[in-house]
């Protein structure tokens, strides 16, 4: 089983550079989305930073550094998930053009090789400005070396929630829409103060869906570190990935039995 | 005029088609409005600020993104694509037809957003923070003319932004930036918390007046105000639809010039 | 040795059967009902390592179920496949080193990168050691042509380029079986040449088993040496393509040219195609009328020239897919 693991990191790292030499293709288009995308980070750091001017004080226990910390743990991480595995959310898509069939050919777990298969250019963005973020915050000790583990824990969490999303499919169709919509869920529930959810959202994201774990629990740690804590952030990344893992092998053998909700003739 | 509505006509029965479509743009509106509700319950305890108590705030929200969901945004994206593969060079001398014939055209979309997020917005807020105190009926009218310049506003802006694809490769930058600007300076939040500068140059400008100007109507509204941001709703709104008359007509004689 | 074994194979789907309107649909959410569909019926029959077979049949019926049921990737219903002594189901991934697929619409390359690049990477997913890697690379450069090529990218290839080169792809980790669906679909016929010579040195060189499915009557006719017609799940015809081609229609197609104006009548057998003064073409049912008989029974001072011919592959296996 360890020979696996190991086969399969080494095929990860294969389609990393396959993919990277690809990226090569899409110059503009790749700096106009990255310009894109710094702009729509620019202007809500803008509209932060005009609230808490406002305000004076504190969101919710939160400071400007705090929300910048969110956003910096998150866009890196969702960076991470993305150069790696950016056929997440094409699961869906793939169950039901059949092209999931090509890499059950191939003898290697149909799960990694599927979503290995490409890489997003503009996921190097993301990684990036949360790196530039946590410099121009003149960021803590503690900040910097909560932000290098958890850009890990947050990647391997995003990942896991959008297979968990499109495995979906296997057992009622296509649930695209659904992955998508948790994807989105994900990173937008990650970029706000852990204080305004309240009630079953906070238990929701606290458990079923571990959102809270991408941004909300490394920052606690940053202030108030504990071994168990951290020890807790690992654990949950590791179990929900072994559960999207279960989950949509168990998916897939529901696919080779024939029986989905349509007809794959 | 009649083949115009015909047009409409048939935009509604492909917004309905598009059914997947609308679900996704629902689910996002409600996560949205959800998060800002999270946050401004978090924010205020009660009393005001910059003018808002919580209420209004939260149903501002709801208000500003009604305006943006309902404004064909699509168009952009239409417009690059005609260019880009030079549909468009078929319509030579007949700038104005073009210009309303895609507004036509959209306008059976929009109609079906309207209705489907006034609905959304109404019942979000209803749910969330209940109703309007002070909420007057006699504003309605105001409040649906403001609403409808707002998004015919937008909808020749990005229009005009579109047609840009004439004279550059990528013209996504400028969509970007001209979002973010609306999104800076209304949507998510009322140009009232910006320092008195801004507000007095932003009240001016179109920006603030497709988001803020009407929302603003719904959760404060005052005769005075009305009579302040409508007329000037009205001059941008010609200005938008000139903007995109001259862009394309340039634009089309570009094309001609080149030989296409 | 059988390279593939196939015995009382069956699958069969539980699709959902709704009914037209706002009440059967809420009536199929509650209380759904299935309809049973049987796409592959107890299907037995077996391929000897080296062989080269056409697996034809009218669309919808049942020939891409066996092929995936063969591959691993779709479960039977019933009975058993063994695939080089592997089930396909249980080995699918010791299985999947020594088989090959290129599959029409399925593409195995990155479209923007070079086929290189894709070669590359499939020797890693495939695990194939870097000197066997370069040799099978430069032996199938060299079959297929590809040098000119392989390091444009994809997107710029012609089709007849990328269907060489899909070859290639699922040929690198050396397998022992070639699945083929519809692979000269679309090109040109100097391409297809190629294609088909490429198949059968593999299989002369290298003993490959091809199991091929095509619409392309030359494909099957050049290639295979023996048919399976698969029609509603079960298998309709098993026999040699010559036997096939020759014996299946009994029938002959005689073509004249005539020196004279002259009419010919239909007799017993002998059906009129084409009839113009001076020429007439008509086929001749070989089970009643001796195709000898029929042509001694023209004057043959008359004939300026003669073709007799079998009918046109495309026509046997029409005439196979329509036959109940």
């Amino acid at each position: 089983m360890f020979t696996e693991v190991k086969k399969h990191i080494r095929l990860i790292l294969k389609y990393f550079s396959f993919n990277l030499s690809a990226l090569a293709e899409y110059r503009t288009s790749f700096l106009v989305q990255v310009f894109g995308m710094a702009l729509n980070n620019a202007s809500f750091a803008f509209f932060w930073w005009v609230l808490f001017d406002k305000l004076g004080g504190g969101i919710g226990g939160y400071g400007f550094k705090d929300v910048m910390f969110l956003w910096a743990v998150s866009s890196t991480g969702f960076g991470l998930a993305h150069i790696f595995f950016a056929n997440m959310n094409s699961i869906s898509g793939m169950i039901m053009t059949g092209e999931l069939d090509t890499y059950l050919l191939q003898p290697k777990n149909p799960l990694i090789n599927s979503i290995a298969a490409r890489m997003s250019a503009t996921a190097w963005g993301d990684l990036l400005y949360g790196i530039i973020l946590m410099i121009l915050l003149n960021a803590s000790g503690m900040m910097w070396l909560m932000f290098s583990i958890s850009i890990f824990t947050a990647a391997l969490l995003i990942t896991s929630i959008a297979v968990v999303g499109h495995s979906l499919t296997f057992y009622f169709g296509n649930m695209d829409m659904v992955g998508r919509t948790l994807w989105e869920f994900t990173i937008t529930f990650s970029i706000y103060p852990e204080t305004i959810f309240k009630g079953p959202v906070k238990a929701l994201i606290m458990t079923a869906l571990p959102i809270g774990f991408i941004t909300h629990i490394p920052l606690r740690l940053v202030y108030n570190f504990s071994w168990g804590t951290l020890i807790l952030l690992f654990g949950v990344a590791g179990i929900y990935a072994l559960l999207a893992f279960g989950l949509f092998m168990l998916g897939l053998r529901r696919y080779e039995s024939g029986n989905l909700i349509i007809t794959r003739m | 005029m009649g083949k115009y509505l015909s047009l409409a006509g048939i935009s509604v029965k492909n917004a309905l088609v598009y059914r997947a479509n609308v679900t996704g743009r629902i689910i996002f509106y409600f996560v949205f409005i959800f998060v800002f509700f999270s946050l401004w319950r978090m924010v205020y305890s009660g009393n005001e600020i910059a003018g808002y108590n919580l209420t209004q705030m939260v149903w501002y929200v709801c208000m500003t993104e009604l305006v943006l969901f309902c404004s064909g945004a699509g168009i952009f994206g239409v417009m690059n694509h005609e260019v880009k593969s030079g549909a468009i060079a078929y319509e030579l001398l007949r700038p104005w037809n073009y210009i309303y014939k895609q507004f036509a055209g959209t306008l059976g979309n929009m109609t079906f957003s309207a209705s489907v997020f006034t609905l959304m917005a109404i019942v979000l807020g209803m749910i969330f923070v209940g109703p309007l105190p002070g909420f007057n009926a006699a504003a309605i009218p105001f409040i649906i003319v403001s609403f409808m310049l707002s998004i015919t506003m937008n909808f020749f802006f990005l229009m005009s932004l579109g047609l840009l694809a004439f004279y550059f490769e990528e013209n996504s930058p400028f969509y970007f930036i001209y979002q973010k600007l609306l999104f800076v300076f209304g949507m998510l939040i009322p140009i009232e918390f910006l320092p008195l500068w801004a507000q007095g140059i932003l009240r001016y400008l179109p920006f603030s007046l497709i988001t803020w100007g009407p929302a603003k109507m719904v959760v404060d509204f005052s005769f005075g105000y009305a009579m302040q941001i409508i007329p000037l709703q009205v001059i941008w709104c010609i200005a938008a639809v000139s903007l995109a008359h001259f862009v394309f007509s340039r634009g089309v004689r570009k094309l001609n010039v080149h030989g296409g | 040795m059988a390279a593939i074994k196939l015995d009382g194979l069956s699958k069969t789907y539980k699709v959902k059967v709704r009914g037209e309107g706002l009440k059967n649909t809420f009536k199929s959410l509650v209380k759904p009902e299935y309809k049973e569909v049987e796409a592959v019926k107890n299907v037995s029959f077996s391929v000897d390592e080296g062989e080269m077979l056409a697996f034809i049949g009218p669309n919808g019926a049942g020939k891409s179920t066996t092929i995936k049921m063969l591959t691993g990737i779709l479960h039977p219903t019933a009975g058993q496949a063994e695939v080089l002594g592997f089930n396909p189901v249980k080995d699918r991934k010791k299985l999947s080193y020594q088989i090959g697929a290129v599959f029409g619409q399925k593409s195995q390359l990155s479209f923007h990168l070079p086929p290189l690049d894709s070669f590359r990477l499939l020797s890693s997913v495939y695990e194939i050691e870097k000197t066997e890697y370069e040799k099978r690379l430069a032996r199938l450069t060299e079959l297929l042509e590809l040098e000119e090529f392989l390091d444009s990218p994809v997107r710029k290839l012609s089709l007849g380029q990328r269907v060489r080169c899909e070859f290639a792809a699922s040929l690198l980790h050396g397998p022992r079986i070639l699945f083929l669906d519809e692979p000269t679909i679309g090109l040109d016929v100097v391409v297809k040449h190629k294609i088909r010579d490429l198949i059968k040195r593999l299989n002369k060189e290298e003993g490959v088993t091809v199991f091929l499915t095509s619409h392309d009557a030359g494909d099957i006719e050049n290639l295979c040496r023996r048919a399976i017609v698969i029609d509603h799940g079960t298998v309709a015809v098993d026999m040699s393509v010559k036997k096939m081609k020759y014996d299946y229609l009994n029938k002959k197609v005689v073509s004249l040219k005539f020196n004279a104006e002259t009419t010919l009548e239909e007799t017993e057998g002998v059906t009129l195609i084409k009839h113009t003064p001076y020429a007439a073409k008509f086929s001749v049912d070989t089970r009643i009328a001796a195709i000898g008989r029929v042509i001694a029974g023209l004057d043959s001072d008359n004939i300026a020239d003669i073709t007799i011919e079998e009918p046109p592959m495309e026509e046997i296996i029409a005439a196979i897919y329509t036959k109940k």
